[in-house]
């Protein structure tokens, strides 16, 4: 296009030379350029870097108080779980069939023997219901152990004759009181673990 | 291009031309304060030079001269972080979903004794009142010399464990801490223990515990991550290997029944001054096993409490001789091959030559008349031995073969016996006159109780299975209802007749074993009454088996009870000692699942003739 502007030029006759030379095109005369402030540019830019400083910053924080947040939470969790289980584990403990039964036992009640049953459809009783007894009660506990014999030696027993004007006066009675004498002192000495379960077994059946 | 022509133009202009030279010179004067670009690119380049030499020296400090110090560093002081994360085993419920073993977030608590040393005894006395652990073992552990590390208490549950830590932190105590240690519990102590098993230190021990190890285990995952003053980094590294939990295993057992019969079985081996026991409840439809004792047992949570002979289950380990139970399946055989019915008129002597051996009855008599079902109903080893010599040659081997004799269960229990069933080789006419009525063949409980269920169900046999559905043990073998098959043994109607005989054993006019009665139910049942085999001598020693077997209600059996007591001192027999104890577990389970009583009369076929 430079080349043929030139060329062109000298082809169109001059006619109306001045305003031709008015219609001539020229460059806009550049304003002159106001002289700004670089203050609202640094403004901008700042605001911008500063702007976006913070707010990583306070991403960042953000990101920083949510780990916590999460740690702190997942703590909780940890000990809520902690706590269901051992909830959970009490649960399972008075749920132990052995445990419900020896509350049962403790509150009288007894394995029932012979329930009927009740057939609703006709009304009619099968089999014939007979109270349960505290007869033949189930045992709930295990034996208790046997113990060593260090811990358990036989018992000493010393028969000590009466006097013999006693013997002539009460020969009777004597007897017996030595047995029950001897009976407790064998127990006492020997098998008082047993026998006191015995007793508690006893007083609960 | 387009910069060219403005350019030309712009030569033309007055005020381009003025303007230029203002713009140059003040280009001119900024180039003299900053000096040649030459110049600002080589002191950047050196001054670049020089803080990447910085970053250089002290990369090969870090890396080449003492990269293990720094290593050693960066892990104490938080760095990354690495967790266990321990895979959840898997439960062991029964059939309702009841847990019979469960596991539970667990600590141990581990002190460091140089931190602990100084204040020792006031640490030791709280946490033995606290973790109810033994005060001078933990005084020990907490003042070792010369070690970081301690155990105080392991297995404990989290939150107590926690709890107690925080505790002494507050209180002063330094030293301290919790670390993960899967806890597992057995809420029913003892109720199917020896069969569940226990868990040790490191890993399963006995029972399903072990044989199913690797499906309840599971698979331990892990967790590494960075962390900062205790917290973790986000977006920092973080890798995650989830764990996979273990699968819980569903047993067929009956929580509520298999402790009831537990209880009973106790009272009657000790009741009996007996050596052990064992008594097992199928469903007769589909052979679950709905209970499953042994006397001794122990407390799966404290297995150390008792001697490692008293944590196997016997039933399904210790083989022994069935004993007249076994005559049931003898003589149901005999009627299915045809050869008598429940009404045969035997002829039976006070003494039967047997080879070079005499078999006698357990009551001293002349010769009786008997039927079939009085053989039965009077336990006669003469008269059942005499039968059963109408079989052919191998016929009886087969039948009992069939029935399940000599071939393990399978139901997924370690070390289970197959019991001894005398090879077709070893078998002559003197073994099978011993074998008719339970001697010299020996058995698992299991086994047999499954064969007196083939009576119950119809004559078909079905496997007895203790697992719900199916599971894989460790060594991959499939076990469980799901696989369970099912054959015929004899014919509905030698089951039938069979049935009709072993109700007349609890008849207390004609049988032997009137205690064993169910009120309100037709029972049909056989005692047994075996010499044992002693441990040491190998013969029979004068102490016996006995045991009773048996299902109700007889017309429509819904369940099979089969009670064991081995060595009993106080001289009962199959039907005084082992019969009351099967009334009660059997009516217990009849009652508890609604089994209402179908109105029948025993039957009256006569005994004598």
């Amino acid at each position: 296009m430079s080349s043929t502007a030139p060329a062109l030029r000298t082809r169109v006759p001059r006619l109306a030379e001045a305003a031709l030379e008015r219609a001539r095109l020229t460059v806009v005369p550049k304003r002159a350029r106001r002289h700004t402030s670089p203050v609202p540019f640094l403004l901008v830019v700042s605001m911008l870097a500063v702007g976006g400083i913070v707010g990583l910053l306070l991403f960042n924080t953000s990101m920083q108080q949510a780990s916590f947040a999460a740690t702190d939470l997942q703590r909780q969790a940890d000990t809520l779980q902690a706590q269901q289980q051992s909830l959970q584990m009490q649960l399972d403990r008075l749920r132990d069939p052995q445990a419900i039964a020896l509350k049962a036992q403790r509150m009288g009640m007894v394995l029932p023997t012979n329930p009927a049953v009740l057939d609703l459809r006709n009304g009619k009783v099968l089999g014939d219901a007979t109270p349960a007894t505290r007869l033949d009660p189930l045992r709930l506990m295990a034996p208790a152990p046997r113990k060593p014999a260090v811990l358990d030696p036989a018992a000493q027993v010393t028969i000590v004759q009466p006097p013999a004007h006693q013997r002539q006066t009460r020969r009777d009675s004597q007897g017996d009181t030595a047995r029950g004498a001897h009976d407790n002192g064998t127990r006492a000495g020997r098998n008082d673990h047993t026998s006191h379960n015995d007793t508690t077994s006893n007083t609960r059946h | 291009m387009p910069s060219s022509r403005p350019r030309g133009r712009s030569g033309r202009t007055p005020t381009a031309r003025n303007r230029r030279p203002a713009v140059a010179a003040r280009g001119r004067g900024r180039r003299s304060r900053r000096g040649s670009a030459g110049l600002r690119l080589r002191t950047g380049f050196v001054f670049i030079a020089l803080v990447l030499s910085f970053f250089g020296a002290r990369l090969v400090q870090l890396q080449g001269v003492e990269p293990q110090k720094y290593a050693t560093l960066a892990a104490s002081t938080g760095g990354t972080v690495t967790v266990e994360m321990p895979a959840q085993r898997g439960e062991i419920v029964d059939r309702n979903g009841r847990p019979l073993a469960d596991s539970v977030d667990g600590r141990m608590v581990v002190a460091d004794p140089k931190l602990t040393a100084p204040q020792a005894p006031h640490l030791a006395k709280f946490l033995a009142k606290r973790l109810h652990v033994d005060y001078f073992t933990t005084l020990a552990a907490l003042s070792k010399k010369n070690s970081r590390f301690a155990y105080v208490a392991r297995r404990v549950p989290a939150a107590l464990a926690v709890r107690v830590v925080d505790e002494a932190q507050q209180a002063g105590y330094k030293g301290l801490a919790t670390r993960n240690d899967p806890l597992r519990s057995y809420p029913d102590h003892d109720v199917a223990a020896n069969l569940i098993g226990f868990m040790g230190t490191d890993g399963p021990l006995a029972g399903l515990e072990l044989t199913f190890n690797k499906m309840l285990a599971g698979t331990d995952g892990s967790e590494t991550y960075e962390v900062g003053a205790g917290n973790r980094i986000p977006l920092g590294k973080s890798t995650i290997t989830p764990p996979v939990n273990g699968r819980s295993l569903h047993t067929t057992i009956d929580e509520d029944l298999q402790w009831y019969t537990q209880r009973v079985l106790r009272q009657t081996v000790l009741g009996s001054g007996g050596e052990s026991g064992f008594a097992v409840v199928l469903d007769r439809r589909t052979g679950e096993t709905l209970a499953l004792a042994d006397y001794p047992t122990y407390d799966a949570g404290n297995p150390q409490a008792s001697p490692a002979k008293d944590r196997n289950s016997l039933a399904m380990t210790s083989p022994y001789e069935p004993g007249s139970v076994e005559k049931v399946l003898t003589l149901s055989s005999l009627i299915d091959a045809g050869k008598v019915t429940d009404r045969t008129r035997l002829v039976v002597p006070g003494q039967l030559q047997s080879g070079d051996r005499v078999i006698h009855d357990w009551f001293p008599h002349g010769n009786l008349r008997m039927t079939l079902a009085g053989v039965i109903a009077q336990s006669s080893n003469i008269g059942t031995a005499k039968s059963s010599r109408l079989f052919k040659q191998g016929q009886l081997r087969k039948y009992l073969t069939s029935f399940g004799l000599g071939q393990r269960t399978d139901v997924g229990v370690n070390g289970e016996t197959a019991g001894l069933l005398p090879s077709t080789a070893e078998w002559n006419g003197m073994l099978q006159d011993r074998i008719a009525f339970g001697q010299s063949v020996s058995v698992n409980g299991l086994q047999m109780a499954a064969a007196i269920n083939t009576i119950a169900n119809g004559g078909v046999r079905v496997d007895p299975s203790i697992i719900q559905g199916r599971a894989t043990t460790s060594t991959g073998q499939v076990v469980g209802t799901d696989v369970a098959t099912r054959h015929r043994v004899v014919s509905k109607n030698a089951a039938h007749q069979m049935t009709q005989m072993m109700e007349r054993v609890v008849d207390p006019n004609v049988g032997v074993a009137p205690k064993a009665q169910v009120p309100g139910y037709v029972v049909a049942g056989k005692t047994g009454t075996a010499q044992r085999v002693g441990d040491q001598c190998k013969c029979y020693n004068g102490q016996f088996t006995v045991s009773f077997a048996g299902f109700a209600p007889a017309d429509d059996p819904r369940f099979t009870v089969y009670v064991v007591v081995q060595r009993p001192t106080n001289g009962g027999g199959g039907g005084s000692v082992a019969g009351p104890a099967f009334s009660k577990i059997m009516s217990f389970a009849l009652r508890r699942y609604g089994v209402p009583p179908t109105g029948a009369k025993p039957s009256q076929i006569p005994t004598t003739w």
